[in-house]
């Protein structure tokens, strides 16, 4: 673990320096408080700190409300370290941001257990961002494919139909649907048709740019929000995804499985439409027509209702 | 005592030291000249402030002295420049210089104690 220090005295300095290095910190030594306050405020820079109060430049409670103020992402554990010792010296060093406070000469073992207690303060956090990570993800993406979820691609989509009626760049959406996907999972079983689910996840996200956002819509329906791109090419990326699906057989732990998709695409200006649910009616009718028109194949939208 | 016949252990508290440097005499050595370099510093700053009669200037001189003989168990030090860090902040200047008297011989005594110290220890 990282440790700053920050003492203008350098007897001081050092003896700190050695004890923690003995104790396994990688120590980051300064001698002012702005500099401490420019490494704390680092994003990368130590997140366990250990000040004097009275230092050039900057004194250590100034230094710690500059990192409350410039540092919110992770917690910086702060300890003012210092020989002064009233109560109202301590009130005042809590008060501006410091964690803990411990007075001058210190005692090694209680300097240590201080620091750990700093340490599993700031090993808690990390769960806790690490859960909230997890849950966020969770609640972003589909638990099969690893895909953006329904409600979740449905809000990007309406993020960039706002995006792009502020800035009047094209957009195109396409809805794509597995076709006779029930007798996959008839013929071979559910596990199998998981796997086609995933496999299919994975081939149309290698089939559009690192910018544009696929989702799973619904049970077999994927839609794919692809930004700044016109009719032309709009086709030509369906017409991709639906070469990158039929193309080769999905190897399952069954058997292999020969799957084929229809798309309906929508592109143009949203702009000319009124609602979301109104393109996605477009997309969707689209999609039935290349169902009627004997599957495995794209279609455009017509608009039906322009303004 | 005269100082030139002074003993580090009259000046500081080895052992309460020796703790604190976990037994590390390599480092103890080593701060010690770290003391030597940094003190008359220190001791001049305060020196300048006191002739100057600034006494926020002074207090915080007389601190970083006091933290400083603190960390090596330099008791009786210690305790001074905390004695004059407190008369300045009363802003008590025949406090202050009373009390650096006292300091100033005590100071000459361990400055002897620790040269004495860290020559043995080399030789």
């Amino acid at each position: 673990m990282k440790i700053l220090i920050a003492d203008d005295e350098l007897v001081s300095l050092r003896m700190l320096e050695r004890t923690l290095e003995r104790d396994g910190y990688e120590v980051v030594a300064v001698e002012d408080g702005r500099t401490a306050a420019e490494r704390l405020c680092d994003p990368h820079g130590p997140r366990l700190a250990l000040l004097d109060w009275m230092m050039p430049q900057l004194d250590g409670p100034a230094v710690c409300r500059a990192v409350r103020r410039k540092r919110s992402q992770r917690h910086v554990y702060v300890v003012l370290l210092t020989s002064k010792s009233s109560k109202e010296d301590i009130v005042e060093g809590l008060e501006s941001g410091a964690d803990d406070y411990l007075i001058k000469p210190f005692d090694p073992g209680e300097l240590k257990a201080r620091l750990r207690t700093g340490l599993r303060i700031l090993e808690l956090e990390d769960h806790l961002l690490e859960a909230r990570e997890d849950m966020r993800y969770k609640a972003t993406h589909d638990s099969l494919t690893s895909l953006l979820n329904r409600g979740t691609i449905l809000e990007l989509l309406s993020g960039e139909m706002n995006r792009i009626h502020r800035r009047k760049s094209p957009i195109a959406i396409v809805l794509g649907d597995i076709d006779h996907f029930k007798l996959v999972n008839d013929t071979h079983g559910h596990v199998a048709g998981d796997e086609v689910l995933r496999e299919t996840g994975r081939r149309l996200l290698a089939s559009v740019r690192s910018y544009d956002f696929i989702g799973r819509y619904g049970g077999e329906e994927f839609l794919a929000v692809l930004t700044n791109c016109g009719m032309d090419a709009a086709m030509k990326r369906a017409e991709d995804i639906r070469k990158a699906i039929g193309g080769s057989p999905f190897l399952t732990s069954q058997n292999p499985v020969s799957v084929t998709m229809s798309l309906g695409v929508f592109a143009g200006d949203t702009a000319d439409y009124r609602s979301l649910e109104e393109i996605l009616c477009e997309v969707d009718s689209a999609l039935y027509a290349a169902k009627s028109a004997g599957r495995n194949c794209c279609r455009l939208a017509v608009p039906s209702n322009p303004r | 005592m005269e100082p030139e016949h002074a003993t580090l252990e009259q000046y500081v508290d080895m052992p309460e030291l020796l703790a604190r440097v976990c037994e590390d005499r390599e480092l103890l050595m080593e701060l010690l000249q770290l003391f030597q370099e940094s003190f008359p510093r220190l001791r001049d700053a305060l020196q300048l402030a006191a002739e100057s009669g600034d006494a926020n200037q002074i207090e915080k001189a007389a601190h970083a002295l006091k933290g400083m003989f603190a960390g090596l168990s330099m008791k009786q030090a210690s305790q001074l420049a905390a004695q004059v860090e407190l008369a300045a902040r009363a802003d008590d200047l025949p406090q202050v210089h009373e009390t650096m008297a006292k300091l100033i011989r005590e100071e000459a005594g361990l400055l002897v104690a620790v040269e004495s110290f860290v020559a043995g220890s080399m030789t």
